[in-house]
């Protein structure tokens, strides 16, 4: 526990001492920023919902979430900090674990920058609290599984720009191209690939609908890549 | 203390290390001592945990370092060869976190920092960045870190690699007092550095040691085939073969230099008193007759060229 806390940290330390924090926190608040101006949430008479606003955000987390995530473990890797880590007794998991808090912690400070819009909005009309907090629990939910690929993407490799294209191209996969995929398949496949569908899932909670199912393949995407990257790391004893 | 049984390392099918056997005893200060590309921190890599052997052994602190890992790196301190540091974190920013992950606590670890503060001569650079920080200093942290603890087995990978002449001579002295409290282990391509803080060498060489004992008894091992130099004024061939019909003479070479012959003789005894006595007898002078005692310095240069010949051989 200990360990986790201590590499946590650290992590968060060197995450605000590296010009990659600000220049994300920077992108990440004028691009929804940019959403919430382009679909006219707050024009006069539209209904007080972010929902939009939230929709495009989770598109925006695909870029964004790797570019906290990407130096995590291949940093240490390429410095050579991963062999003084792993000579001192930590477990890989902890390793992991604390890795995955740090960029949880950075990116719920991330996400808060959007707070503004619904504080707007009550200034401005009466949005539905409830719809919003569940919208904010989808948002983190949705970046927690998200930070999960971008730490196995790490895990990966020595190089963070790779780190950050190998977490990348997987959640555009999903989150572009899930819908679309859906209408080629039959059958299993098809609920299979229906399944995968994060923007529908998304969607749910935007609408103020939290369900475990969609808690559930939140959670389990998030530990089955926090799982593999644990594996990943554990590797390089058995290579 | 470190106990190594037929340890064998490849990669993929290069041979790192090749079934090597060794202790170290509770208390030792051992070099490895190898030419560079021998397999030294192949086998150190192996000893704190961070890679496995591809078969073999090894034990440390009574633990074995594959299936006890973790309570091996309790036991451990460690020194990388490229002493990877955080160059965003302050120095005592870093002992903190060190320390943590050793699992001190809180006033156990400021103590901690403090006591390694002064052995390692930080205190001018413990509020900087590390970023900010000469080689010299960045391998005194990474010394420090190693110290944090107080651990029972000390792995030292090219402690003084990349310092000025007056830094090696402070690390060394720090080596040699440390060796007191701990048993030290430490890697090296240097053999003067060896000499100079260790009381037993390991030498290794292409992935097998080649040779392993204390500096004395190393010395007299190699000194066996030690050389004597002899210039007299007398005939050529009859320098030669009188020196020939010597006791123990196994090799003869002579040179004509103006006028006086240099003969080099390769022996297993001393043979000075012989041969100025014949010089005497033959009314041959002498004018010089001096004995090469190979030093370890020949024998592992030695072993080094061989090594380099090989690489630089093409393979078929």
């Amino acid at each position: 526990m200990r360990n986790t806390a201590a590499i946590m940290q650290r992590e968060l330390l060197s995450l605000f001492c590296s010009p990659v924090a600000y220049i994300v926190l920077m992108g990440f608040l004028i691009a929804t920023g940019v959403i919430a101006w382009v679909t006219s949430a707050f024009e006069p008479g539209a209904p007080a919902t972010l929902r939009t606003v939230f929709t495009g955000t989770m598109f925006v987390l695909v870029i964004f979430v790797p570019a906290i995530s990407m130096r995590t473990i291949s940093e240490e890797y390429r410095s050579g900090t991963f062999e003084s880590l792993m000579t001192a007794p930590v477990s890989d998991f902890q390793l992991v674990l604390g890795k995955y808090l740090a960029t949880m912690v950075f990116y719920l400070i991330m996400i808060a920058g959007t707070l503004v819009y619904p504080i707007m909005m009550m200034i401005f009309g009466s949005p539905s609290l409830g719809v919003a907090f569940s919208g904010y629990l989808g948002l983190i939910a949705v970046g927690s599984a998200f930070m999960a690929v971008g730490i196995f993407a790490s895990s990966l490799t020595r190089n963070q720009i790779v780190a950050w294209i190998l977490g990348t191209i997987p959640l555009v996969l999903l989150v572009l191209f899930g819908q679309f995929f859906v209408q080629f398949f039959e059958g299993r496949l098809r609920s299979f690939f229906q399944s995968l569908n994060i923007v529908r899932r998304f969607d749910q909670f935007n609408r103020g609908l939290i369900s475990s199912e969609d808690v559930v393949f939140f959670l389990g995407v998030t530990v089955l890549f926090l799982f593999l990257a644990v594996k990943v790391v554990e590797s390089r004893r058995w290579r | 203390m470190i106990e190594v049984k037929n340890l064998s390392k490849f990669y993929g099918h290069v041979r790192a290390v090749d079934n090597i056997s060794f202790t170290v005893a509770e208390g030792d200060v051992v070099g490895f001592l190898g030419p560079n590309g021998a397999g030294k921190t192949t086998t150190i890599r192996i000893l704190t945990c961070y890679q496995p052997a591809t078969s073999g052994s090894a034990t440390v602190a009574g633990h074995d370092v594959f299936k006890e890992s973790l309570k091996v790196r309790t036991e451990v301190g460690y020194l990388p060869e490229n002493v990877p540091l955080y160059p965003e974190m302050r120095t005592r920013e870093y002992l903190r976190f060190r320390g943590k992950l050793r699992g001190l606590d809180r006033p156990e670890r400021e103590a901690a920092i403090a006591r390694v503060t002064e052995r390692c001569w930080l205190g001018d650079v413990i509020d900087r960045p590390i970023g900010q920080l000469s080689k010299g200093y960045r391998q005194r942290i990474g010394l420090a870190d190693a110290l944090l603890h107080n651990p029972r087995v000390l792995i030292l990978d090219e402690p003084t690699v990349g310092l000025d002449p007056a830094q090696i001579r402070e690390t060394r002295a720090l080596i040699r007092e440390l060796a007191n409290e701990h048993t030290v282990m430490l890697s090296s391509h240097n053999l003067a550095e060896v000499e100079a803080t260790c009381r037993k060498l390991v030498i290794i060489n292409r992935g097998a040691i080649v040779a392993a004992g204390t500096p004395d008894e190393l010395r007299q091992r190699i000194t066996g085939g030690s050389k004597l130099i002899a210039e007299l004024r007398g005939p050529n061939e009859q320098v030669a073969a009188g020196i020939r019909e010597l006791n123990g003479v196994s090799d003869v070479h002579t040179e004509a230099r103006e006028g006086w012959t240099r003969v080099t003789i390769t022996s297993a005894k001393d043979l000075r008193e012989s041969i100025y006595t014949m010089s005497t007898q033959k009314g041959w002078p002498l004018r010089e007759l001096r004995r090469e005692v190979a030093t370890l310095e020949d024998f592992f240069v030695k072993i080094v060229a061989a090594a380099r010949e090989e690489t630089v051989t093409p393979k078929v």
